[in-house]
C-alpha cells in the first residue's frame, strides 16, 4: 500500500542515490561505493569485480569470484533455468543461490506487496513485461554500465533497469497431419479469420509472453484492429483457451488441436522426447505474432547484496551463460558477439517486429480488453 | 428440555470462565480473519468508478452466476453421493462394510486439480481410456465437468459428517417409528432425517466452500469463476481488481454461511448408540456395492493408474532437477503435521464454545473461522505476503507463517469435527464430576476431553491431508527452497515432465491415505 502510493517520492531517492553512485564511481572511490552497496555481502562494489562483460562476449575466467549467498525469485521454471544456477555454483566454493520458483504473476505481485522489504536480491523472469512493471514501481535498480552497454539495445531497457539474457520468439505450432507448414500463413491476423483455423485452432491467455503479444499488438495496429482480432479468434474459430502451455503444445501433437499460438520451446519439448511426435513449428512475419521477448533479470532497489547480483548477471551475460540458453534452451543470445546455431530459423529470417520492450508493461488495456472479449481463463 | 436449557443459558452468564473462552475464541476468530484486511485494503485502491464499471459488468455477473453454479452444483451432489453411502456403511447388512467405508472415504486425500489431470488425460478422444477401450471418449471440461470433479473428491465431507451422526445416533428411535407402522422412508424422512441434518449441513459446508475455493480445477478445465478470475488478475498485476473480486466472493461466503447456520442449527443430538434393526439388502447389495466400487474405480483407481502410465513410460523426457527426494515428503509431512496440531489447538476453544453456549457471539465467532476456507490460497498468500514482508519480517517466508496460512484455510475442519462432538457429549457427565467436586478446568481434562478426544483428532487429520493438498499459499510462502510433494508435483507437470510428478503424486496419496485409516479408526472408537 505504501509502497505505491510513495513512488514519487522513492524515485527521486533513487536518482539521487544513482547520482551520488556515478559520482564515485567516476572518481574511482571503490569503497564509498561498496558503502552505498548495502551491508551483509563479502564482494565489494557495484562495478566489475574483475573483467567488464562486453558485446563479444568475456569468459566466467575474467569475471571477479562469487561469493556469498544470492536470493532469486524465479519466474523462469526450474528445468530452464536450474542446470545454469548449478553450472555456476559448482564454479565457485563460497556461492550459493537460494531459489524461489512461482509463476511470473505470483513473483511479480509478491514482490510489490513486499516493497523494499523484499529478501530477493534478483528477479528472474520470463518476459520483459514484468521487469518493466517493477521498474515502474520504483523496484529495480539500474543496472552496472558495463552490463547495459554489452546487451544489444533491443533487448534491454534503455535506461538500464534491466535486461534481457536469452531471447525468445511466439510460434505458431502445428500438426503436421493436418497442416502442411507451406500452406499456413504468414500473417497473424489470417489466423482470425481463415476457415480452415476454425474449432481447431488454441491460444493461452494466461502467459505473460500472450499478453505481451496482445500489448504488442495494439501498439502497432491498434486497439481496434486488436479487438477484432480477439473477437474473432473467440467468435468465429471458437479457440480453445488453455492455462497451460504443455497442454495445449500436447493437444496439437495427439490431434485432438491443430494449431496453437504460443512459445516455440513447448514443441521443442515434446519433439525431444518423441522426434515422430506429428508437431512442427512456424513463424508469422514481421507482426506482433513473432514478437521477440526476452526472459531477463532486474536487481531489486531493496536488495541486501546487490554487488553480488550485479557480477551474477554478469555471469548470465558471459559466453558461458549465453551458450547454455542457445544450447538447452533452444533461446537466442542477446549479446551480438555470440552466434545462434540451434535449429529455429535466424532471427533475420523471421523478421520479427522492432518494439520497445519497455511498452509491453503497460498491460491494463490490453487486459480490460481480452475481458471484454471473453479471451480469459 | 426446556428448563434444561434455561439452566444452561443462565449458567453461561454466571460463569466466568465462559466469559474467559469467548474472549479466547474471539481472539482466535479475529487472528484468522486478519489476513482479509489485506483484501479491503486493495479493493479500496480502486477508482469508485471503475469498481462500479467492474463489479456490475456482464462478465462479473457471469462469474458470480458460474461460482454459484458450482457451489451449488458440487453441495446437492456431494449430498446426493455423500448421505446414501453413509447409510449403506452404517445402517445396512453391506457385505465388508470397513472396506467399503475406506474406499467411500479415500477420494477425500485426492487433490482434486490432481484428479483433473488425470481425468483429461484419460478422457477426450484421445485419452487412455479411449485407447484402452478403442471407443472415443467426451471430453471433460466446463462447468460440468468441474462440478463433476470436484464432487467426485469432496462428498467425503459429507460422507464422513453424516457417518459420524449416524454411528452416535440412538438408532432404537428408529425401531420405535417402525413399529409405529411408518415405513422405512417415512422413518427414515421423519425420524433419521432431523437427527442427522446437522452433521450432513455442516459435511455439505465444507464441500461447498471447498468448490467456492477451488483454483486448480475449474482453471484447468476453463470454467471462470471466482478463483480463477481473481488468478487472472493477479496474473495481470491487477491486484485490486482482484480483491473486488475477492470481496464479492466473500459476500457469497457470507450468504452460504448463514444459509448453513439456520439448516444446520444444532438440535440437542440424542447420545447412546443402541444398535437398531439394519436394512437387510437382500440382491440390492449388487448394485450397492457396484455403486461404490463405481466411485472407486474413477476417483482412485484412474488417478493412480495414469500417474503409474506417467511413471512406467517415463513420460516427457528428462529433467533431472525434478528429481524426487525423501525430503520433499518429509517437509510435506511436517508442515501438515503442525498445520494439524496448531489448528486441532484453535479449535478446542473456538469449537466447544459454539456447541455449549447459545450465545450470538459464540456463534459469530464459530462462523468467522470458516471464511478463510473459502478464500483462495492465493489471496490468502498475497495477503500474509503483504503483512509479513512488510510487518513481521522476522518471521516471513519461515515455516510458523507458512503453517499460520494453513490454519487460516483449513480450521473450520477442525471447528466442525470439534463442535459436533462436544455436541455429543451427555450434559450430565460433566454435571456428574462437578457434583463430585471436580473443578471446572479438572472436569474438563478428565471427563470432556477424554469424551471429545476422537473428534478433535478427526479433525486435526482433515487438516493434516487438506494442507498436504495445499498448493497457492504453499507456493507464496514456503522458505525459499523448502519444496514439497505438491510444489513438486506442480513444477514437474506444469513443464510437461509428467513422470516426475507422477512419483510424489502417488506418494502424496499414500500418506494422506494412511491419515484416512487414522481418521476412520478415530470415528469408530468415537461412536
Amino acid at each position: 500500500m505504501q509502497q505505491r502510493d510513495s513512488n514519487q517520492t522513492r524515485r527521486t531517492a533513487t536518482n539521487r542515490r544513482q547520482f551520488l553512485g556515478a559520482t564515485a564511481a567516476s572518481v574511482g572511490a571503490l569503497t564509498l561505493a561498496g558503502c552505498l552497496g548495502g551491508s551483509g555481502e563479502d564482494l565489494e562494489g557495484y562495478d566489475p569485480q574483475s573483467s567488464a562483460v562486453e558485446a563479444s562476449a568475456v569468459s566466467w575466467d575474467d569475471l571477479g569470484d562469487l561469493e556469498g549467498e544470492l536470493t532469486i525469485y524465479s519466474a523462469r521454471t526450474a528445468d530452464q533455468i536450474d542446470p545454469l544456477f548449478e553450472e555456476i555454483e559448482a564454479e565457485y566454493d563460497d556461492f550459493s543461490v537460494s531459489v524461489d520458483y512461482d509463476d511470473e504473476g505470483d513473483q511479480l505481485a509478491s514482490l510489490l506487496e513486499e516493497g523494499e522489504n523484499s529478501p530477493a536480491d534478483l528477479f528472474y523472469t520470463q518476459s520483459s513485461g514484468e521487469l518493466a512493471r517493477l521498474k515502474e514501481e520504483a523496484l529495480a535498480r539500474e543496472l552496472p554500465d558495463d552490463v547495459i552497454d554489452a546487451v544489444d539495445d533491443n533487448y534491454s531497457d534503455s535506461d538500464g533497469y534491466w535486461t534481457g539474457a536469452s531471447g525468445r520468439v511466439r510460434a505458431i505450432q502445428y500438426n503436421t497431419n493436418e497442416f502442411d507448414g507451406d500452406d499456413l500463413t504468414d500473417d497473424i491476423f489470417e489466423y482470425a479469420t481463415d476457415d480452415r483455423f476454425e474449432d481447431v485452432i488454441s491460444t493461452r491467455p494466461n502467459s505473460g509472453t500472450f499478453r505481451s503479444f496482445i500489448v504488442a499488438m495494439i501498439e502497432e495496429e491498434g486497439e481496434d484492429a486488436t479487438r477484432e482480432w480477439v473477437s474473432s479468434m473467440v467468435d468465429d474459430q471458437n479457440a480453445t483457451l488453455y492455462s497451460s502451455g504443455s497442454s495445449q503444445a500436447e493437444a496439437v501433437a495427439d490431434g485432438e488441436q491443430a494449431i496453437a499460438l504460443g512459445n516455440q520451446y513447448y514443441a521443442g519439448r515434446i519433439l525431444g522426447n518423441d522426434p515422430d511426435a506429428p508437431l512442427d513449428v512456424a513463424f508469422t512475419t514481421n507482426d506482433p505474432g513473432c514478437l521477440f521477448n526476452v526472459s531477463g533479470v532486474a536487481i531489486l532497489e531493496g536488495a541486501d547484496k546487490p554487488n553480488l547480483a550485479a557480477e551474477f548477471t554478469r555471469h548470465i551475460l558471459a559466453v558461458e551463460g549465453q551458450d547454455f540458453f542457445v544450447e538447452t534452451n533452444g533461446e537466442y543470445p542477446v549479446l551480438d558477439g555470440v552466434d545462434y546455431v540451434g535449429d529455429l530459423p535466424a532471427l533475420d529470417e523471421i523478421n520479427p517486429l522492432e518494439f520497445d520492450l519497455n511498452k509491453l508493461s503497460n498491460v491494463e488495456q490490453a487486459q480490460d480488453l481480452l475481458r471484454q472479449e471473453g479471451m480469459t481463463v | 428440555m426446556a428448563s434444561e436449557r434455561l439452566e444452561r443459558l443462565t449458567e453461561v452468564t454466571n460463569d466466568t470462565s465462559k466469559l474467559g473462552l469467548t474472549a479466547l475464541s474471539g481472539v482466535i476468530a479475529l487472528l484468522v480473519a486478519s489476513p482479509l484486511l489485506w483484501i479491503a485494503l486493495r479493493a479500496t485502491q480502486v477508482d469508485p468508478d471503475r469498481a462500479l464499471e467492474l463489479l456490475i459488468s456482464v462478465r462479473t455477473g457471469d462469474i458470480l452466476l458460474t461460482s454459484l453454479g458450482l457451489t451449488l452444483g458440487v453441495t446437492v451432489f456431494s449430498i446426493l453421493i455423500g448421505v446414501p453411502l453413509a447409510v449403506l456403511t452404517t445402517r445396512s447388512d453391506l457385505p465388508h462394510r470397513r472396506f467399503w467405508t475406506i474406499v467411500a472415504a479415500l477420494p477425500l486425500v485426492i487433490p482434486s486439480y490432481i484428479g483433473a489431470f488425470a481425468f483429461v488425460s484419460a478422457f477426450g478422444r484421445h485419452g487412455e481410456v479411449s485407447e484402452f477401450l478403442g471407443v472415443p471418449m467426451p471430453r471433460i471440461q466446463g462447468l460440468a465437468g468441474a462440478t463433476l470433479i470436484i464432487t467426485l473428491y469432496t462428498y467425503p465431507y459429507v460422507f464422513l459428517t453424516t457417518r459420524a451422526a449416524l454411528l452416535s445416533m440412538d438408532s432404537s428411535l428408529v425401531d420405535a417409528a417402525r413399529t409405529l407402522n411408518a415405513d422405512r422412508l417415512e422413518a427414515f424422512r421423519r425420524v433419521t432425517l432431523p437427527q442427522i441434518r446437522p452433521a450432513i449441513a455442516a459435511g455439505a459446508l465444507l464441500a461447498g466452500l471447498y468448490a467456492i475455493s477451488d483454483f486448480g480445477t475449474p482453471a484447468f478445465l476453463h470454467v471462470e469463476v471466482f478463483t480463477s478470475a481473481i488468478y487472472w488478475e493477479f496474473g495481470a498485476i491487477n491486484v485490486e481488481y482482484a480483491a473486488l473480486l475477492s470481496l464479492q466472493l466473500l459476500a457469497v461466503t457470507g450468504i452460504i454461511l448463514l444459509i448453513e447456520a439456520k439448516v444446520g442449527k444444532d438440535e440437542d443430538a440424542s447420545g447412546g448408540s443402541a444398535t437398531g434393526a439394519q436394512i437387510r439388502l437382500g440382491r440390492w447389495k449388487w448394485p450397492a456395492m457396484g455403486g461404490i466400487a463405481g466411485i472407486g474405480i474413477v476417483t482412485l483407481v484412474v488417478p493412480i493408474a495414469i500417474f503409474g502410465i506417467w511413471l512406467v513410460r517415463g513420460t516427457g523426457g528428462s529433467a533431472p532437477t525434478y528429481a524426487f527426494e525423501w525430503a520433499y515428503a518429509l517437509n510435506s509431512v511436517y508442515l501438515a503435521a503442525l498445520a494439524a496440531i496448531v489448528a486441532s489447538a484453535f479449535a478446542l476453544p473456538v469449537g466447544y464454545l459454539a456447541a455449549r453456549s447459545d450465545s450470538l457471539l459464540a456463534r459469530l465467532f464459530e462462523r468467522v473461522t470458516y471464511v478463510g476456507f473459502a478464500v483462495p490460497g492465493v489471496v490468502i498468500g498475497l495477503a500474509l505476503v503483504f503483512f509479513g514482508a512488510n510487518y513481521a519480517g522476522w518471521i516471513y517466508r519461515t515455516v510458523p507463517l507458512l503453517v499460520f496460512a494453513y490454519v487460516v484455510r483449513f480450521l473450520p475442519q477442525a471447528v466442525s469435527t470439534t463442535r459436533t462432538s462436544v455436541l455429543q457429549v451427555d450434559d450430565r457427565l460433566p454435571e456428574a464430576a462437578r457434583t463430585l467436586n471436580a473443578g471446572r478446568v479438572e472436569t474438563f481434562r478428565r471427563v470432556t476431553l477424554p469424551l471429545i478426544a476422537p473428534g478433535v483428532v478427526a479433525g486435526g487429520v482433515l487438516v493434516f491431508l487438506t494442507t498436504m493438498k495445499e498448493l497457492p499459499a504453499t507456493l507464496m510462502l514456503q522458505p525459499i527452497g523448502m519444496d514439497t510433494l505438491v510444489t513438486l508435483i506442480w513444477s514437474a507437470h506444469g513443464t510437461a515432465y509428467y513422470r516426475y510428478a507422477a512419483l510424489p503424486a502417488l506418494i502424496l496419496v499414500v500418506i494422506s491415505g494412511l491419515s484416512m485409516l487414522v481418521l476412520l479408526r478415530q470415528e469408530d472408537f468415537n461412536a
